[in-house]
Formats: structure tokens, sequence, C-alpha cells
């Protein structure tokens, strides 16, 4: 599973998730992860269509399809909950 | 004879009893009672019924009825009287007798009782007409005996203790109003984007000056902003009709402020116009690389200035809500401008303590959208009950 991580340096949510985040990638050494930026990764953002709303965490599965999306600011543990539910995928 | 003497007796006593009371009744001078008013101020209005029993009681009372939202002439009188007692708390109703003045009306026990008892007074003793006088009429002039008490809207509470409501629910209400408006998304997102090019900055002092200047400059700009309207509902006056439409605004803004926080459960942000958005942050990368830091603090200066322009689109119209409320308290000058310094301090809160954090851990921080959905429904509910007030219950909504 990998999750690529859509967010941006002005948008509060995106500060608040990015050590929720970094906690997580600790805990969880085999989880990859990608961050790209609102402003400058335009053809990501255009790709998996953000939308207006932010911070967006995309969930990728083993063959790079998407298989779920989350919006805003999430709670850790629910987080991790998530991710271990979906680890084989 | 004895008939004689018993008419004699009769006239006498009669004459012992009836005399005194027709002195008494000469000696019942008139007494000029004047009552500021709101049309449509519910206080005013158990005033107005109770000084309607109060002149059926006393015939030697002469009311005087000046009606001060929508008539400006009263209001001028009311504003002179206002002067002439060095009042520092001008609401209505206001009651003048002689040359005491009773601000408010709780009920015909309390501030009914004293009014009576004013007049009762008076009707012994005489009084000026004091409003007749600054209106400019020939008045008889009366012994003055006359102390000043003015009514007191003191409520007790647990551990707080005696509480003056009228003194405390501005202040309150222009924090709570100005947090609100302060937890604004729209206007952290150009201060985010800012501190995080300072955080790549080599100089903090430099870092600190250019953050600094922007955040004092919107405060700046956001307190001119709020003075102009200010201003324009002094000027303006008590206008029934400007009064509704700053009400219904209040319900679209209180409207609006509960539907963000029913819409914005996930606390996502809001993407501002990509082209808006893009010209902002190029300017603002411009503005940091500048060789000159003086150049750079004048860009900071200006952007700061123009940045404040979409700002006050995305306020709803908070800023004209309370503007009309604090028009409507009827303060001294620099007690408004005081009210505003307040407003914009709490306004402004928010961005300090990012920006000081920020600064001081090198690290950029942001407020949890948890708490601006809070704010939101709050707020949502406070400005949603004030549009319902300006327009149903004004009376409710003057403070000072």
């Amino acid at each position: 599973m990998k999750v690529l991580k859509i967010g941006a340096v002005w948008c509060p949510g995106c500060i608040i998730m990015k050590p929720r985040w970094q906690k997580i990638e600790q805990e969880l050494p085999w989880l990859e992860t990608e961050y790209f930026d609102y402003d400058k990764d335009k053809d990501v953002v255009e790709k998996y269509q953000v939308g207006k709303k932010i911070p967006v965490f995309i969930f990728l599965d083993k063959d790079s399809q998407e298989f779920d999306r989350k919006t805003g600011e999430i709670d850790r543990k629910e987080l991790m909950a998530f991710l271990q539910e979906n680890k084989d995928r | 004879m004895k008939i004689f003497l018993k008419i004699f007796l009769i006239v006498i006593m009669s004459a012992v009893l009836i005399l005194p009371n027709l002195v008494l009744a000469q000696d019942l001078t008139d007494v000029y009672l004047t009552i500021f008013y709101g049309d449509g101020c519910p206080h005013c209005h158990n005033e107005l019924l109770f000084l309607e029993k109060l002149q059926a009681e006393f015939s030697n009372l002469k009311i005087r009825k000046l009606e001060v939202w929508s008539d400006k002439d009263n209001l001028e009188v009311m504003k002179d009287a206002v002067r002439k007692f060095n009042l520092t708390t001008t609401n209505v109703p206001l009651t003048i007798i002689g040359s005491e003045v009773i601000t408010g009306y709780l009920n015909d026990e309390t501030t009914g009782s004293r009014i009576r008892k004013i007049v009762e007074k008076h009707s012994a003793t005489g009084c000026q007409d004091t409003v007749g006088e600054i209106m400019g009429l020939d008045v008889s002039q009366g012994d003055v005996v006359c102390d000043q008490d003015q009514e007191s809207k003191n409520i007790t509470l647990p551990v707080f203790g005696q509480i003056n409501t009228a003194t405390w629910s501005l202040p309150l209400l222009t924090m709570a109003i100005a947090a609100v408006d302060g937890f604004n998304p729209c206007a952290m997102w150009i201060l985010l984007f800012l501190i995080s090019l300072l955080l790549g900055m080599e100089d903090k002092k430099k870092m600190w000056i250019l953050g600094s200047t922007f955040i004092i400059v919107s405060a700046l700009a956001y307190f001119l902003f709020l003075a102009a309207w200010l201003n324009l509902f002094l000027f303006l006056g008590f206008i029934r009709v400007i009064r509704v439409v700053i009400g219904l605004v209040a319900i679209g803004s209180g409207g609006y402020h509960l539907k963000s926080y029913w819409q914005n459960r996930d606390g996502s942000c809001e993407v501002v116009d990509d082209e808006k958005r893009a010209k902002i942050i190029d300017r603002l990368r411009k503005i940091t690389e500048q060789k000159f830091f003086w150049l750079a603090v004048l860009g900071i200066v200006g952007l700061a200035f123009a940045v404040n322009l979409i700002e006050l689109v995305c306020s709803a119209g908070l800023p004209a809500i309370y503007t009309q409320i604090l028009a409507l308290a009827k303060l001294s000058t620099p007690g408004y401008y005081l009210y505003l310094l307040l407003y914009i301090f709490i306004f402004t809160l928010d961005d300090l303590l990012v920006f000081i954090i920020a600064m001081t851990t090198l690290q950029a921080v942001g407020i949890s959208s948890k708490y601006t959905r809070w704010s939101n429904l709050i707020g949502g509910i406070i400005i949603f009950i004030l549009g319902i007030l300006l327009i149903f219950k004004p009376g409710w909504v003057m403070f000072g």
C-alpha cells in the first residue's frame, strides 16, 4: 500500500497532519508515503482530481490503484486502524 | 344663637380639614418629566405604560416623550442632555426629572417606584424643566432639590460576585464576534505562506520584522475599515431601515457560520481561487527575495493592505454587524475606539500566536480546524440571535 499526501504550506489542516503522519511512518516502517504540494505538483493534483479541499490522502493498492481517500484532519488512531486493516492491499 | 355657633364651628372645622388640602393643592408645582425612548425598545414601552398610570395620579406631572431612534432632532436634544449631565452611559430609556437622571427601566416596582418618589418629592419642592431649557423653551424655574442616582444593572453571580451587566455585556460580545471573525481561514493562509517563506530566511531579525509588519499593517487596515463602518452608522443615526438591513445581514452571516460548522466536519481547508492565490504567492516570494530590505518591508505593507480587501469579503458582514451594535451603544468617542482596539486585538490574537510560535520554534504551526468549527457554531448562534434582536428587539442590544 502507498499513501499520497497532498497538502500546502499555507493550509492549517495540512500543518496539523504533518507530525501525525511522521509518527505513523515511524510506527509503520512498511508504509510507503509520498508528499505532493498542491501549488507545485499540478499534474498529481489534476491526475487524482484533488478538488478544492485539502489535505487529501489517497490510498493506493499494490497495483497503484486508488482504493480509498480521506480529506481533512484525521485522528491518528483512526488512521492507524485504517492502515493496519488495509496493510495487505 | 346656638344655630349660629353650630354653623360657625362647622365652618371652622371644615376650614381646618379642607384648607390644608387647598393649600397643598396650590403648592403642587408642575413637575416636568422627559423620557427619551426608542420605538421598539421593550424597556421603554414598559416605562411609557407606567408613566400613563403615573400621569393619572399626578395632574401636575408634565410628561414629554421624545423618540430618538427615528427622530434626529430628538436625538440631538438627548445628546445635549447627555453632555449637560456628563453621562457615561446613554441608553434608552433615559428619564430626566429636573436634574435627576434615571437610565434604564427594570419594572414598576423598582425603577417605577423611584420615579414615583422623585415626582412626589418634586411636586412639593418644585424642579427645573432642564430638558425644556435645552430645547430652548420658556420654562418656569423651580427650586432645584435633586440628587442624581443612576439605575444600576447589577447581577450577582457565584464566584464573580456583583457584576454590572451594562459594563460587561459589550466587552464580552466584542470578544466573541472578534474571535469568530479572527478564526478566518481566508486570512490565515496568507500568513502561513509568509511564515513558510520566512522560515527559509537566514536572518532572524528580518524574519521577525517582516512577519510582524504584515500582522500590524493587516490589523491597522482592518481597524480603519471598522472605523469607517462605525462612523457611517454614527452619522446615519438610529435609522430603522439600516438596523433591519444589518439584522438581516446578521441572520445571513449567522446562518453561513452555522452552515460552515455543519459542512466542514472533516476539518479540511477550502482552497482560495487558483488565480488569486497564485498572484499573492508570487508577490510574497518576490518580496522576501528583495535585495534591499526596506523594499521588502514596503512590499509587505502594500500586500497586507491589499489582501485585507479580500479578507473584508470573507468576513461575511461581521464588521458591519459589530459596528452597528457599537453605534447603538452610544459611547464617548474614545470609548468607541477602545472597543475597536479590543476587537482588533482579539481578531489578531490567533495570527500573533501562530507567528510567534513559528518564529520561536522555527516550525510552522496551524490552528486545528476543530477550533474553527466550534467558533463557527458558537459565533453562528450568537450572530444569528443578534440579527433577530436587531430587527425585533433592538433595545436588547443597546449596551453601554
